[in-house]
Formats: structure tokens, C-alpha cells, sequence
């Protein structure tokens, strides 16, 4: 993953306040300022400030995601999630989450495939508390037998709950599973329960020590805080939290694509058949992946897109088409996914999707479409800037992915460069039937005696 | 120019914090579990005690000589404006008998068609802007609501285009019926959904043939809606005269009025008085309803009674009542079940009242077999705040944490503005928000207790699972008779 950073090292920045907006023209989006610092042992420390409420936000992004799992621990990553509310040296099981709500905070945190994060939005007087609680759970986890059963019964329930008691639930997983041939995107990011379930103390331990690194972590305060005073607190609480050796490198070839692959599914917790195509694309932030996004937002944004004008209203095959690919620090996907009308053939679904991005690659493509993805690109960006949640989130996410926190203020901008040519030439190179993978769902009528075939290796 | 005023938030009264805690047990002891259930405490984390002072900002309003009354709360941080129109009288509250669920199809129908705009042109028209203008009725509120978002730039454009889609709809009959197609499908979709079947259930049970019961409009309703009724609905419902402009954003009182007078001064006031909203009927005695899913692999289940209107002096208690039991992960009903017994991902209550008596209700989603216990579980919990006074570390904190977490909102003006919008709704006093803080503050246990006794009655709370008949049916029986619905909402088995 090469990225052009925008300039060099960026180790310790420009000190300014922020004061978002307040002298600039309607049109010009605020820039965020923010600093930028190294301490001792790698741990990375961006804080930014803002005064406009007393309130202020923390992100801590470490630099591991279910694509550091390996075979037979799948779900790992998530499952340390959990592990990180069960106490530490000088918190107890629980505590963190009591403390930050009883003193009106909020927080959580959440797993993908590329990374982990946690996060915490607090009154602006409980600076102390918040780095205090991320540092000793940074510095020495309570890791023990007892919570890891319980949290690997409540994973277990969230796995039902998001997988495997939802209609469709397989098929998110069956896609990937298809698509990718590389394990590190290939498996999902709340693994199997039967791996949960094979986890030591031990395990985790291990993956505490090499992940949970101060060197493998991006901390990001946004808010109403002074540069210097929170830089210093930070230094107090992290700075003496020992480095690690850095992780091992993730292989995240995926071989090309050479012919569709396909699948069929019978789901009994389904009412309507749904397809769902996916097309292998490169990693996000690169030129095509730009394309491919205005691509998707002509394709399927809104109810002025070429898949809701055309399949949605027009032929009435599906009532809702969605199409993107998300963001990927390795080899992404670009999906597409429809339910099928009651009524309405799945071949005939399938064949108006393809119509559409074939029409793409040869018709013409108009210029409100490509105004509308830019100005859409823009609205979003201003729009997240409302939250100080939202920017630290990125702050330290962008650091992680590309080295590069500035891109927050920069990376809506990419999409403005993007031409109809360049629309079609990425549509021509990666939506092709070669490239993909296509998972077609059936709803199957609930069998009278059906032993227990939905759980993964049931007990 | 923002109208200040400064508010003092006392979360942080140096109350606590001095005393560090002694240690709880994960395991709850013989007899009364502890209130802590599931955590345990070590009290080493510093807690600033500091007072932190705040100020509230507060919209400018005026009213319009057609009954509109304008609220603008300036926010020039981001070129943004924010545009919430509520139609009082236009929400599904005020179906025909005979057609639930129409304000809602009129509503979204909007959006299909005006007399100078097809459906086509006006998706295009916002998309491109990128602007989000959108019309939708809850089959249950007393108001439609029109909303527009947009950078400050297209403000003008995205309202022109937003009046034009409120006074000037012609519900074309082919969207009409394309429109219903979608809606099928949807329908369908949702009935694959144990959330859903699960609220929807338990809507129809707490609130009988009230308009409260009404989560989405049946198949049946949607065949038989003719463009007519939604001519019919449009004309008597969307009228100015109740109707509230909220705007939030990069823009000033002046300017703002200005534009709401130029684009809606013209819609003409009709002098007609809304009939008082009505209480549903009283809830009866406890029972159990299961609606049988074949192949779930979890229970959702939702435990929960008729609670309190919007407007009750008892709702604040209530609200923090409810706080205690199931409010976020520091909930009781979070630590016991997910905390202590790892059986769920969550568990959590919540409270929702309207000018008419609403519901309190405890939800989670958990593993078949443990579905008797946590009936049991939650029903004790409840039982728990009847019959014991709530701890005083316990019952400060929350009171603290809803105090303290109001100051977040301070970053949200939308938030802000959201809080005043419900005071000009339910007509709560003028300085409502400024006093929210001492009046929390100032709430005992001993108003929680007789608040548990009154609003959640023993015998009153209803108990709706979706799950596999096969097996979760004989556990639910314990608890009393069981009427058991299938996913299409036909009763298979009971009264």
C-alpha cells in the first residue's frame, strides 16, 4: 500500500486552534487542524482542537482487523473487542463503560476486517478519566478464564443475532467466502463460533502482546481541549506503556479472477429470493477505486440512479438495488445486491443488473450524473464534520490505513477529478462476467423437522 | 445572533467520586443481587468533580400570520441548513377508520409526482444538488414531516423544490401503482424480520385498536388505497395552521423568515380544529403471545405495559426509572443478562410517550434456551424496583450520567433544536431545557418506588417472543396461557 503523503513526516505539526468555518465562504468546506506527535514508543498521538461545545472526543485505532486472524482462530479480533471491557490492572470487569456513561459520556468500539477501534465522547472535564481508563487497558489487560467465557457466550449471541437469525445472514458470508481466495478478506469478521469457542487464555494473551502495541496504535482527541495541556496528559498516562516488536506483515495478495464463480443458497428464514454480485477492484484510495466510486453512485444513489429509474421503477423486478464497495486497505470488492420482487424471476433481476452496467460501459454518461457524485462527496464530508466523534474516528483510522490523517480534508476532493471516460474505463476493466461472483439466495419454506442444520457445528 | 443563556449543568456536583467504592462481587450473593451486578468496581480512575457550566443556546421563534409558527437556531460552523416542517394532523394518528396507514402512503406518494415535476425530475433535481428533501408520516404520530437538507448554497433551490412537492402534489395513479409493488415486497421483506414481527406484536397488544398500534400498513390497506384517498387526505391534513418550521444551520432569523414567508405564506390557513388526541384504552391483566418463527435460532422477546403520557408531571421519574432498569450498557437489565450471564449481546429498556399514553418496554434477543430465565430475569428486575428502594451510589450516578450526558448534545444543534421542538409540541414551559439539569437533580428514590408501583403494575406487563414454537413454546407456558400468532400475524393457537 504506497501513498503519496502529502508532505513527508509529519511528526509535529502546525499548533492552531480550530475554529471550524467561522471566516470561510459558503462553498469552502472548514479545514481541520490538527497536530500530529510520535511519542517514545510509537504510539502516535493526533489531537485537534475545537471549542465549539464542552465536549470533547477520543478514538484509539490499532493497527489489527480479522485480516490478521489466522486459520482456526477466525472471529479472534472481535472477540478481544469484548475482552477490552473486562478490566484491566486498575479498572474492573465493567467498570470503563460504568464510568464513562455514569459521567455522561458515551463510547463503544467495533472490528472490520482491516482494523479495531474504541472510542469515547465525554464532557469536556473528564480528560483524565478517559486516558487514564484507554492507557491501563493498553498497558496490562486482566485476561482470565471466567471473562472469556462469558464474552464468548455474548459473541456467540451476537453472531445469531447479526448472522445466523437473519434472513440472508449466510450469504454476506458465502460472498466473501466465494470471492476471495486469500484467507485474510475471505473469512468474516465474527468468525465461526466453533473457533470462539476453541480460544485460550492464552491465545489471547499472545494477541494482546502483539497487537495491542502502543507502536501499533493511532490515538486521536478532538474537542474542546488545549494542544499543549492534552498532549502532555497523554505523554503522563501512554508514554511509559512498553513497545513491541512490530507485528508481522499481512500477505494480502488475492490471485486475479479468471471465471464467474457461482452459488446458490437455500435460506428458510428468507421471504424473497435476493442476488448478490461482487466484483473484484483494487484497494481503496488509487484512482480506480475513485472511478469505481462515482460509478456506484451513478449506478445506485438515490432515486435518480440508473438501477432505481430502470430495474426499481421501470421493470418493478426489485424494490431496492444497491451497489458500492466499502472502504479496503487491501483488494476490495465492488457489490452489488437486490432482492427479487415476489412475483419476479431471479433471472430477469439478473439480467436488467447486467443491462445497466453494460449500458455504462458503451452509452453515454451525463454530466449530473458525475456533478451529482461530486457534490455528493462534498455534502458528506461537511456533513461528518459536525461530529467530533466522527473526525477522531478518522483522524486516527486515515493514520493506520495510509499514513496520512490530512486526508480528511483532502480525500473528498479526488472525486472531483473523476471523468465520465474515467467511469467507463473502470466499469469496462473490473464489472466483467470473468471478475465476478455471484451468490443467488433462495427462500426456502421452513421444513417440518430440520435438526439444528443452522448452527455452525451445532452442540 | 444566538439568544444565550447560561445554564449550569450540576452533574458534577463534587457528590460522589471522594469515596472510592468497596468491591462487588461478579457473583451475586444469596437472596438480593447486588446493583452491580456484573460489574465489578475498583474505583482507581480519576473522576473530575469539577462544575461544568454551560450555555444552552436557544432558537428565535416567530409566528406567521397562517398559523406557522418559525423557529431558527443559527449555526454558521458548517455551510449547512437543516429544514424540519411539521404538519400537525397530517400523521397516521388521523387515518380513516377504514384506511390505517393512508397518511403514510400519502406522505411518501408526495415525493411521486407534482404538477409541474415528475418523480423522475424531482429525485434528480435534489440528487445532483445533493440536497435530501423528504415527506414522511409515522402510521402512529400526530404529524407528517417534510425535511430538507442541503448545503447553504442550494438552500433556495431544495426549498423551492420542497414547497412545491408540499402544495402542489399530483399523485400520479402509475406511481400509485408501482409504488404499491415496492410496498409488497417490502412488507414481505420485513416479515423475515424477528425485530420486527417481535414490535409489531407487541404494538397490537399494548395498544389494541388505538392508533398506537399501528407499526405498518397491511397488504390489504395498501390494495385498496385509491389516488382519491390520498387527494382526500392531502387536502384535509396539510394544512399551516399547527404546523412548526424549524431551521438549524448557516443562516440568520431574518433570512430565514423571509424564505418561509416568500415559499409558504401562500398556503392558506383552514381554520379547522384537530379532535383531541385519546388515551388507548386501558391495558388488561398479563399474558404471553408468541409468534412462532420456525428455524430462529434466538428468542426476541419484548416485556413491557402502557406507561405514561408525554406531558405528565411523573414523566421525568419515569424516564429515569426506566434509566435504571434498561437505560444504555449500565442498565440493570445489561449487566445482569449480558454482563453476568453472557446470554445476549444486549439488553436494554425504553420509554416512549406521546401526547397520548405510550409504552415502556424491556427488549433483547437471546439464545432459545435460556428464554424462561430470561422472562424471569427481567420480570424480576422490574419487580426489583417496586420492591427496593434504589441504592444511593446507583441512583446518583444515573441521575448524574443523564445529566452530564445532556452537555453532549450541546455539540449537536440539530439535538438542541430537536429538545425544543418537542417543549413547543407538548407545550412544556418556556425555560423546559434550562431547568432539565436541577430537575433531575432534585429527583428521590422515594418518587422512583411509587413511579415503579404505578406505571409498571405486576400485573399489567405483557410478554411477546418470536422464536421456534418447537422450541421455546412449553417454556413460555410456565408464565400462564400462551397465544401463539405465525409470521403473517394470524392467530394459530389461544383466545
Amino acid at each position: 500500500m504506497k501513498r503519496p503523503l502529502i508532505r513527508g513526516a509529519l511528526w509535529v505539526a502546525c499548533i492552531a486552534a480550530l475554529v471550524l468555518g467561522a471566516t470561510l465562504g459558503a462553498a469552502t468546506p472548514p479545514k481541520v487542524q490538527f497536530t500530529d506527535t510520535r511519542l517514545k514508543n510509537g504510539l502516535r498521538a493526533i489531537i485537534s482542537e475545537d471549542h465549539t461545545a464542552p465536549v470533547f472526543s477520543i478514538a484509539i485505532t490499532y493497527n489489527v482487523g480479522s485480516r490478521n486472524e489466522r486459520q482456526g482462530r477466525t472471529g479472534f479480533a472481535h472477540l478481544f473487542e469484548h475482552m477490552m471491557f473486562k478490566g484491566s490492572e486498575n479498572v474492573g470487569s465493567g467498570e470503563h463503560f460504568l464510568l464513562i456513561y455514569n459521567n455522561g459520556g458515551d463510547m463503544n468500539g467495533s472490528t472490520s476486517k482491516d482494523r479495531t477501534n474504541y472510542f469515547e465522547r465525554l464532557p469536556a472535564n473528564q480528560l483524565d478519566l478517559v486516558l487514564f481508563l484507554e492507557s491501563d487497558r493498553m498497558r496490562a489487560l486482566d485476561i482470565n478464564k471466567t471473562n472469556l467465557d462469558n464474552q464468548i457466550g455474548t459473541v456467540s449471541e451476537e453472531r445469531k443475532q447479526g448472522v445466523d437469525n437473519q434472513a440472508y445472514g449466510k450469504t454476506m458470508e458465502a460472498i466473501d467466502e466465494l470471492a476471495y481466495k486469500n484467507f485474510a478478506y475471505r473469512h468474516s469478521v465474527i468468525g465461526s463460533l466453533d473457533d470462539l469457542r476453541a480460544a485460550t487464555v492464552e491465545d489471547v494473551a499472545q494477541f494482546f502482546k502483539t497487537y495491542y502495541a502502543p507502536n501499533n496504535a493511532v490515538l486521536a482527541i478532538v474537542g474542546d481541549v488545549k494542544t499543549a495541556d492534552c498532549l502532555a496528559r497523554v505523554r503522563k498516562y501512554f508514554e511509559s506503556i512498553p513497545q513491541q516488536p512490530a507485528p508481522p506483515d499481512v500477505d494480502m495478495n488475492e490471485p486475479a479472477q479468471t471465471g464467474e464463480r457461482r452459488q446458490t443458497i437455500d435460506d428458510p428464514l428468507a421471504r424473497l429470493a435476493r442476488i448478490d454480485i461482487v466484483y473484484h477492484i483494487p484497494q481503496s484510495l488509487t484512482p480506480d477505486a475513485d472511478a469505481l466510486s462515482v460509478l456506484s453512485t451513478v449506478l445506485s444513489s438515490g432515486r435518480s440512479s440508473r438501477f432505481y429509474e430502470n430495474v426499481v421503477r421501470q421493470k418493478q423486478l426489485s424494490s431496492n438495488v444497491g451497489a458500492g464497495a466499502g472502504e479496503s486497505r487491501g483488494p476490495g470488492l465492488f457489490r452489488v445486491a437486490a432482492l427479487v420482487n415476489p412475483g419476479k424471476s431471479v433471472a430477469d433481476l439478473e439480467k436488467a443488473i447486467y443491462e445497466e452496467i453494460e449500458r455504462v460501459k458503451t452509452g453515454p454518461i451525463e454530466s449530473w450524473e458525475i456533478d451529482k457524485a461530486r457534490n455528493t462527496a462534498q455534502r458528506n464530508f461537511i456533513t461528518s464534520l459536525g461530529s467530533s466523534l466522527n473526525r477522531a474516528v478518522m483522524l486516527s483510522q486515515l493514520a493506520v490505513f495510509y499514513n496520512d490523517p490530512g486526508l480528511l480534508n483532502t480525500r473528498w476532493q479526488r472525486l472531483s477529478a473523476i471523468t465520465a471516460a474515467d467511469v467507463q474505463r473502470v466499469a469496462r476493466q473490473y464489472l466483467t462476467p470473468e471478475n465476478r461472483t455471484v451468490v443467488i439466495t433462495n427462500p426456502k419454506p421452513a421444513a417440518p423437522t430440520t435438526p439444528a442444520d443452522h448452527e455452525k457445528g451445532g452442540r | 445572533m444566538l439568544t444565550r443563556r447560561t445554564l449550569t449543568i450540576v452533574a458534577m456536583l463534587a457528590l460522589l467520586c471522594a469515596a472510592p467504592l468497596a468491591q462487588v462481587a461478579t457473583q451475586s450473593a444469596a437472596g438480593q443481587a447486588p446493583s452491580t451486578k456484573g460489574v465489578v468496581v475498583k474505583g482507581n480512575a480519576p473522576v473530575s468533580s469539577e462544575t461544568l457550566k454551560v450555555k444552552l443556546p436557544r432558537p428565535q421563534e416567530a409566528d406567521l400570520p397562517n398559523g406557522i409558527h418559525l423557529m431558527v437556531l443559527e449555526d454558521h460552523r458548517l455551510p449547512q441548513i437543516n429544514m424540519q416542517l411539521q404538519i400537525r394532523g397530517a400523521g397516521g394518528y388521523y387515518d380513516p377508520a377504514d384506511l390505517p396507514g393512508v397518511a403514510g402512503v400519502t406522505a411518501s406518494m408526495m415525493m411521486e409526482g407534482t404538477t409541474t415535476r415528475n418523480t423522475r425530475q424531482i429525485a434528480q433535481e435534489q440528487e445532483t444538488m445533493a440536497s435530501t428533501v423528504s415527506v414522511g408520516a409515522s402510521l402512529s404520530s400526530e404529524s407528517a414531516a417534510l425535511t430538507v437538507f442541503s448545503l447553504a448554497d442550494n438552500f433556495d433551490k431544495s426549498l423551492d423544490l420542497a414547497a412545491d412537492i408540499l402544495l402542489n402534489p399530483a399523485f400520479p395513479e402509475e406511481e400509485l401503482a408501482r409504488y404499491k409493488t415496492r410496498q409488497r415486497a417490502g412488507l414481505a421483506q420485513l416479515r423475515s424480520n424477528p425485530s420486527f414481527l417481535a414490535q409489531e406484536r407487541f404494538a397490537r397488544v399494548v395498544y389494541g385498536d388505538h392508533p398506537g398500534s399501528r407499526v405498518m400498513p397491511s397488504l390489504d390497506v395498501i390494495d385498496r388505497t385509491t389516488r382519491e384517498a390520498l387527494v382526500a387526505f392531502h387536502k384535509a391534513h396539510y394544512v399551516p395552521d399547527q404546523a412548526i418550521v424549524a431551521l438549524v444551520g448557516d443562516i440568520s432569523f431574518a433570512e430565514a423568515r423571509k424564505k418561509i414567508e416568500a415559499k409558504f405564506g401562500g398556503w392558506k390557513k383552514a381554520g379547522v380544529t384537530l379532535p383531541a388526541v385519546q388515551d388507548p384504552p386501558p391495558i388488561g391483566p398479563s399474558k404471553i403471545y408468541l409468534v412462532d418463527r420456525p428455524n430462529s435460532v434466538q428468542t426476541s422477546l419484548i416485556v413491557g405495559t402502557q406507561a405514561i403520557n408525554r406531558t405528565s408531571p411523573d414523566y421525568d421519574v419515569v424516564s429515569l426509572l426506566n434509566s435504571i432498569i434498561g437505560g444504555g450498557p449500565t442498565g440493570r437489565l445489561f449487566l445482569n443478562l449480558r454482563e453476568d450471564k453472557g446470554w445476549t449481546y444486549g439488553a436494554y429498556s425504553n420509554l416512549s410517550a406521546a401526547r397520548y399514553r405510550g409504552v415502556w418496554m424491556a427488549s433483547t434477543e437471546i439464545r432459545g434456551d435460556v428464554t424462561e430465565g430470561a422472562v424471569r430475569e427481567i420480570l424480576n428486575e422490574v419487580d426489583r424496583t417496586r420492591a427496593e428502594r434504589i441504592p444511593d451510589k446507583e441512583f446518583l450516578d444515573k441521575k448524574r450520567s443523564l445529566v452530564a450526558n445532556f452537555a453532549l448534545s450541546l455539540e449537536s444543534p440539530a439535538a438542541i433544536m430537536g429538545n425544543y421542538i418537542t417543549s413547543r409540541i407538548y407545550n412544556l414551559p418556556a425555560d423546559y431545557w434550562d431547568k432539565y439539569p436541577e430537575r433531575v437533580m432534585a429527583i428521590t428514590q422515594d418518587q422512583v418506588q411509587p413511579a415503579a408501583k404505578k406505571y409498571l403494575e405486576a400485573g399489567r406487563l405483557q410478554i411477546v417472543a418470536v422464536g421456534d414454537a418447537k422450541k421455546i413454546g412449553e417454556l413460555l407456558k410456565k408464565f400462564g396461557t400462551v397465544e401463539v400468532y405465525d409470521t403473517e400475524g394470524k392467530i394459530k393457537i389461544g383466545s
